[in-house]
């Protein structure tokens, strides 16, 4: 048997979680499909074609991540961690600067974001430094100085990296632990209520059109004005026209006729709000909330609690990226390019969250292991 | 549930809780928003969508212009009418392109057939009916189109080489990006159908030249008619100017000498190019047989591609830097240099040439039968004579000649930037056991003295090397772009001249060469003497490089040989002969001899150059005696 899984690992395997996982990657396959055929004469469409193969490396990373006690992976979370920094790092080394940005290391035919896996290290490093100091017992904002430090790592580097959409996202992550610190509420209160009402204030009454649009291009180099107000209106076209039973799969015209660029990554939701209208979104949110759910479910079983905080930091991984996604392709937030986690076109992304996934799974399973 | 935590830790359960509301708050916030947009909004939206009201248009960005050094445009882009149907929106097809046969004389059926389907999911992409329509046809379309839904005509910039195949390999072509290049990172931001420079310098400077694509976002009837103005343009950047080193005229000078062929003759083949001395500038640069650029523009079609590509002279290939050949006897140049600097000979050391050459026991023959006599090295330089490079390049070995060689540029690719340049070739002892694993034998030493034998050289290394010869020992890199502009002409990147090498003989040498050579087109007897430029002391030496064994030809009169079997023909020169400022070479390929095919195309090269420079005519200076029957 291979080392860290027993019989009773086994038999405690989480088929729900598995379950939730293959309905929204299948889902989103099978949406790939319809948003990536257009303009494609024969064959399956190159990006599907992709998209199957980074799958069937992002399973593997999966098991991978299941099959030794987590346990154990708490002492490699600082070498982990210390790992996905230095491959961030050789980005800006490395890396050509493609669209204002250096975040993609080229192995020959092979790409490769390692700002997504960053995401692993981080909540690896984050987990173990609650599971020792328990977020419980931190009741001082100055106590938040360690885990601020291990955040500062993968972010400086992808500001560095001048990838700020990815930046903000992790930095998003990092933050989900702070849901579960005992700062006085009166602290936390003041503290958020002046941080939104700075940059709402300085939002709606200081910057000037042009201004904003600056900051959107500084948040996200790749996008570019003229793009993002007509995928703005595209987008809400597309969403909208589905109705309620959606036009069809392949039917979809907005899709078919590519009038947004970036349909099969940044906005793949909205290919499957068209061509499945009303009840194909709500039933995707559903599954992909319920998986969100799911997670915290785990982490209130967890036998101790690394496993809690990685469990918890898996959801947040999972939940940041969706809501902006989703908010942007309903037109809720401006357009920054996000992808949908394991819906979207993309490999890395792909690999970093089915790692994540395949953590949830290693701790859901040893749920009963002393 | 309770929660199971180790160690006694208050319970996280709570926080989790709080956790799993936000999320479903998120959820329920999604949902509502589904709602409002696909329920509430739902039928105005899919109404919007089936007009597809907001479409987004391309503005292409005019690809830069190449210019010539005194500014003269050789490449530009001027817009291009095509007329494009998209067959859902077509109302009645019989009607339609009844209407369309008659104004486009075209046939119905055929029109129809072009369109595809009214059905299927590319109903809604164009299709093009007709490509590059004429002023009037598209104001015969445009008049009638509000008649026609679903036909819509569409102008993009369309490359257009203003002096058709004019310096065609250099220029190069564009065309549809392939597949294989949208899959490398430098094409990333390219989309499939994009057009790219594919050859030469639309393909070396594509970066610069490309400029920016822009857009507009406008909101269109039924009909796909423009309604209103655009919610939100940005124009298009058009792409940078490239200058070039080249003067137009000289180009049009060489191309005309290679079009020009005496009576029967097929035509000339072969490259020719011209250089600055001192700054290594490509004056003019020329392949043959070549081709019209201006049928890749608009996408080429498959006859036109098949023609080009099953040629069996290959005129896609730019003989002035893509192949190498056997130099002959503008080899000698060098050989005299090499001689002369390691001591084998001074300028007084004579060879008695009976017309052949004994060596280990093989005759090696003198292209003039008669023999040349006693000859110094003038002499053998001005009447080509074998028999005295054979005799002391034997002396001096093929090693010790292969380090001169190499120093005057050749076997080395000279650096143009248009890629895929050849080497040349520098046979020595060291690369023969290389690549054949067997000894030099000393005999191949004398056919290596005259240019025959392993030598291969590209007309650019020539002109390169006989550039060096004049300006006194520098190689200099050969520069095909002065500089790099803005559309508006503000320079953006200046290439500055650039030496690679310096030859390892000395001043006093090189002149007592090139007086050899000025005696080859100037003095009587000399076999360049169909290079002179009335005014100018031309310097120059003619070569003629055997492509098949003497034997299959002999007996044969020079017009019945067959074309594979003729010799090439070489001419390398430099003027004026006393303070060079401009290197020549020239190769006629299966030209048959340096002196006859390659030293007039030279002449009218170096004779427009001059005529520049005087702001005239030149003066016609006294007629020499002329040898043209030898190399």
């Amino acid at each position: 048997m291979t080392p860290g899984i027993d019989r009773r690992s086994l038999q405690h395997f989480d088929w729900v979680l598995l379950g939730l996982v293959t309905c929204v990657l299948g889902i989103g396959l099978a949406n790939l499909y319809s948003a990536s055929s257009p303009g494609v004469e024969s064959g399956l469409p190159p990006e599907f074609r992709r998209q199957m193969l980074a799958l069937g490396v992002a399973t593997i990373g999966m098991l991978v991540a299941l099959v030794l006690d987590y346990r154990r992976l708490e002492r490699l979370a600082v070498p982990v961690y210390v790992g996905t920094l230095l491959l961030v790092a050789s980005t800006l080394v490395l890396a050509p600067v493609t669209r204002g940005n250096r975040s993609w290391l080229i192995y020959g035919p092979l790409s490769l974001q390692p700002a997504e896996l960053a995401k692993v290290g981080l909540v690896l490093a984050m987990a173990r430094y609650f599971h020792r100091n328990p977020p419980s017992e931190i009741r001082r904002v100055r106590d938040l100085w360690g885990p601020a430090l291990i955040a500062a790592g993968p972010v400086g580097l992808i500001v560095l990296q001048r990838d700020m959409g990815v930046a903000v996202l992790t930095m998003l992550i990092a933050a989900t632990y702070l849901l579960f610190v005992r700062i006085p509420a009166r602290a936390w209160a003041a503290l958020s209520a002046a941080g939104v009402v700075a940059l709402a204030g300085l939002w709606t009454y200081v910057f000037k059109g042009y201004q904003k649009e600056r900051i959107l291009d500084f948040l996200d180099p790749s996008r570019d004005q003229l793009a993002s107000g007509y995928q703005q209106i595209q987008s809400r076209i597309a969403v909208g026209s589905g109705e309620f039973f959606g036009k069809g799969y392949l039917e979809g015209t907005q899709t078919q006729l590519q009038f947004l660029p970036t349909q099969h990554s940044d906005f793949a939701f909205s290919v499957l709000a068209e061509e499945w209208g009303f009840l194909g979104s709500v039933t995707l949110l559903a599954i992909y909330f319920m998986l969100l759910i799911w997670g915290l479910v785990v982490a209130n079983n967890s036998k101790d609690s690394f496993g809690a905080m990685l469990a918890i930091g898996v959801v947040g991984m999972l939940f940041w990226p969706a809501v902006i996604n989703v908010a942007m392709v309903l037109g809720l937030a401006p357009v920054i390019g996000v992808p949908l986690p394991l819906v979207s076109y993309g490999g890395s992304q792909l690999l970093a969250n089915l790692v994540a996934v395949g953590l949830l799974m290693n701790v859901s399973m040893r749920r009963y292991i002393f | 549930m309770s929660t199971r935590l180790a160690g006694g830790q208050p319970p996280i359960e709570g926080r989790l809780r709080l956790a799993a509301a936000l999320i479903l708050l998120v959820l329920l916030v999604f949902v509502i928003r589904l709602f409002q947009l696909q329920i509430l909004e739902g039928d105005e939206l899919r109404r919007r969508s089936e007009q597809n009201s907001v479409r987004q248009v391309r503005l292409e960005a005019p690809r830069g212009e190449v210019l010539d050094r005194e500014g003269r445009v050789l490449a530009t882009t001027r817009p291009a009418y095509r007329l494009e149907v998209i067959p859902n929106d077509l109302s009645s097809r019989d009607r339609t392109f009844a209407a369309l046969g008659q104004l486009l004389g075209a046939v119905p059926a055929e029109l129809d057939a072009k369109a595809g389907s009214s059905k299927g999911i590319r109903r809604f992409r164009p299709r093009v009916l007709a490509d590059d329509l004429d002023f009037e046809t598209l104001a015969r379309v445009e008049s009638h189109r509000f008649a026609m839904p679903g036909v819509r005509t569409h102008v993009e910039p369309r490359r257009h080489y203003l002096s058709g195949s004019l310096a065609a390999h250099l220029l190069g072509t564009i065309g549809e990006i392939r597949a294989d290049q949208l899959e490398r990172e430098e094409f990333q931001d390219y989309r499939s159908g994009d057009v790219i420079g594919q050859t030469g310098l639309e393909a070396s400077f594509e970066a610069h030249l490309r400029g920016r694509e822009g857009g507009r976002n406008v909101v269109v009837d039924v009909a796909g008619r423009q309604v209103g103005d655009p919610l939100l343009e940005v124009p298009a950047v058009p792409g940078g100017r490239v200058v070039l080193s080249l003067d137009r005229d000289l180009q049009l000078a060489a191309e005309e000498g290679f079009a020009e062929v005496p009576e029967g003759e097929p035509p000339r083949m072969g490259a020719a190019v011209a250089l600055d001395v001192e700054t290594g500038d490509v004056l003019a640069m020329v392949s043959r047989p070549a081709f019209d650029p201006n049928s890749f523009a608009g996408g080429i079609d498959t006859a036109t591609w098949r023609g080009l590509t099953s040629d069996e002279w290959d005129p896609l290939q730019n003989r002035s830097i893509q192949n190498h050949y056997p130099p002959g006897s503008t080899h000698k140049a060098i050989v005299a240099a090499a001689l002369l600097q390691e001591g084998v000979i001074d300028p007084q050391t004579t060879a008695y040439c009976p017309g052949f050459f004994r060596f280990g026991g093989r005759s090696y023959r003198c292209w003039k039968r008669a023999g040349h006599g006693t000859v110094n090295l003038m002499d053998a330089l001005r009447e080509s004579c074998d028999v005295f490079f054979y005799t002391y390049g034997e002396k001096l070995g093929i090693d010790r000649l292969a380090i001169y060689v190499k120093a005057f540029g050749i076997g080395r690719t000279p650096g143009l930037g248009l890629g895929s340049e050849a080497p040349g070739l520098v046979p020595s002892s060291a690369w023969k056991r290389r690549r054949f694993g067997q000894p030099w034998y000393p005999g191949e030493t004398v056919s290596a003295s005259i240019g025959q034998g392993f030598n291969l050289y590209t007309p650019l290394q020539l002109a390169v090397a006989y550039a060096a010869l004049a300006n006194g020992g520098k190689v200099m890199k050969p520069r095909l772009v002065l500089r790099l502009e803005t559309q508006d002409g503000i320079t953006v990147k200046s290439f500055p001249t650039e030496q690679t090498g310096e030859v390892p003989v000395t001043p006093a040498r090189l002149a007592l060469v090139r007086r050899g050579l000025r005696a080859v087109v100037e003095e009587p007897h000399g076999t360049g003497a169909r290079a002179r430029v009335p005014g100018v002391e031309v310097a120059g030496k003619t070569g003629t490089a055997q492509v098949v064994r003497l034997d299959r030809v002999e007996g044969l009169k020079e017009n019945e040989i067959p074309m594979r079997q003729r010799d090439h023909g070489w001419f390398g020169a430099f003027a004026p002969a006393d303070d060079p400022e401009i290197a020549v070479a020239v190769f006629v390929e299966h030209g048959l001899h340096g002196s006859t095919a390659a030293a007039p195309i030279a002449q009218r090269i170096l004779a427009r150059y001059f005529e520049k420079k005087n702001g005239g005519p030149l003066v016609a200076a006294t007629e020499g005696e002329q040898n043209d029957s030898g190399d």
